[in-house]
């Protein structure tokens, strides 16, 4: 569980690959380029996995390179569920709605 | 978020920041718990949260025009007023037209770069020209749904079994009692943030009427677009080639719709999805445009801010001793705060570049840049 576990997919894209952490459904893509890497946090790659373990989700667990650590998803986070299998959860959305 | 243009110019402006943020300030009820100037009855409370930001045009808050510029058009269908607590209907009575704290802000800014000529027309941007840039959202009383219903999703989850790598990821199935409930609140909770965003730009239109003693069609304080980026929708994407509905989550995260998208207005049809991405109170922010990429890559998503990367304990502490407000006025940047600690909060160090956050998603694709905004005035929570 560390940051050397990511892996570069192009200039503008790392992936959390779903070896990641035991648990992972999907992959991770968080869209930094080498410049704003070296701002992500440990915690917030965590996050960005943990979302890859839930339920239904579909494609990747993702996340935008304004990146932060937030209440359980990370801020700057988007994931999609499928209506079958999947979940809702307000910690997806967070505090501020809208 | 939400931008208005204006026919004003930067040169037109200045000389009377100072005034303007004063007035804007005033004006505009902002600060922690803040008070409006809108009493709701419980009656009109329910209306808000069925009716978005239509709710506020119907009492006089701004012009239908600006309804079909705004995500949604200010008005999410599904929101269910029986599932409020009583807890966020009393937090929510006096906070609709208030701006709030933290990061909320009302900003004055003018257009120092246009990188798509052709699109900046069609949206109604120039260089040099004043634009007036809304933050906030639902206030305490979608904090307050947020609460409740965190509690009703930790049962959720040992109701149901599902395993978690954390607690904070409570959640329940779909189609579950439990998420739909949720769901409807949410809901709830967009459509007062759309209505309080309306409000507000009705207190930011007069704010300018009186204080450079013009007409609204002098002004031309038209609506750019008005777009959530805490919210979870339920959008058709496509999934191994077929098309299925999907509940997406957006949590500091824009919408990105590309061109010719069934949600977009007429007017934006052939342009995509216009996507407002401020950044820290001192450096800048952005105009960008949804692409087809943003459908197939991120669900139509994109960024939404610069993104902190300092705690605002940090920043607090970082600030200690100076003069934030002094710091941004030599920079030419009037800045007001209610709160004793919301500049020291979001002083432009506590934030990444977003030059260096908008730039990632343009090169990748997931949107493209229009504008560039520069702030003159900001007024914080």
């Amino acid at each position: 569980m560390a940051i050397e576990k990511l892996r570069r997919l192009d200039d503008t894209k790392m992936e959390v690959p779903i070896d990641y952490k035991p648990g992972m459904r999907v992959n991770g893509v968080i869209y930094v380029d080498a410049v704003l890497e070296q701002e992500l946090e440990l915690q917030s790659i965590e996050q960005v996995a943990n979302v890859a373990m839930l339920p239904g989700i579909v494609k990747s667990s993702l996340a935008m390179p304004d990146i932060h650590t937030g209440y359980g998803f990370a801020i700057g986070g988007v994931a999609a569920f499928d209506l079958q299998n999947g979940i809702i959860s307000p910690g997806g959305v967070g505090y501020d709605i809208n | 978020m939400r931008l208005l243009r204006s026919n004003l110019t930067k040169t037109e402006v200045v000389p009377r920041i100072k005034d303007l943020v004063g007035v804007l300030q005033n004006q505009i009820p902002s600060g922690v718990g803040s008070k409006g100037k809108i009493r709701l009855d419980p009656e009109n409370e329910k209306k808000i949260l069925l009716k978005g930001a239509r709710w506020a045009v119907e009492q006089g808050y701004g012009e239908t025009e600006d309804l079909e510029r705004t995500e949604s058009g200010g008005r999410i269908e599904g929101a269910d007023p029986s599932l409020i607590s009583a807890k966020a209907y009393e937090r929510g009575r006096a906070q609709q037209g208030t701006l709030g704290s933290g990061n909320h802000f009302i900003e004055v800014q003018y257009v120092d770069e246009i990188y798509d000529e052709a699109a900046a027309n069609t949206l109604g941007l120039f260089k040099g020209q004043v634009t007036v840039m809304i933050h906030t959202g639902s206030r305490g009383f979608g904090h307050q749904v947020c609460t409740d219903f965190l509690e009703v999703m930790e049962r959720a989850v040992s109701k149901y079994k599902i395993d978690l790598p954390d607690k904070e990821l409570a959640c329940a199935p779909y189609e579950s009692r439990e998420a739909q409930n949720y769901l409807a609140a949410m809901r709830a909770a967009a459509n007062y943030a759309w209505a309080n965003r309306q409000c507000i730009t009705h207190w930011a239109r007069e704010t300018f009427m009186n204080v450079f003693g013009m007409s609204p069609k002098q002004l031309g304080m038209s609506l750019i677009y008005d777009v959530a980026h805490n919210i979870a929708k339920v959008e058709e994407h496509e999934v191994n080639k077929k098309n299925v509905k999907l509940i997406v989550h957006r949590k500091g995260a824009t919408r990105a719709f590309p061109p010719h998208h069934p949600e977009l207005p007429a007017i934006y049809k052939h342009l995509g999805q216009p996507v407002l991405i401020p950044g820290d109170m001192g450096r800048a922010s952005f105009v960008l445009l949804g692409t087809e990429r943003a459908m197939k890559e991120t669900f139509g998503s994109t960024c939404h801010g610069a993104g902190r990367v300092m705690s605002r304990h940090q920043a607090i502490r970082k600030a200690k001793g100076r003069l934030i407000w002094r710091e941004m006025e030599d920079r030419g940047i009037i800045v007001r705060s209610a709160g004793r600690e919301t500049l020291a909060e979001e002083m432009s160090e506590a934030y990444k570049d977003i030059s260096d956050v908008v730039d990632v998603v343009h090169k990748a694709g997931v949107s493209r840049k229009v504008a560039r905004l520069r702030p003159m005035g900001v007024v914080k929570g």
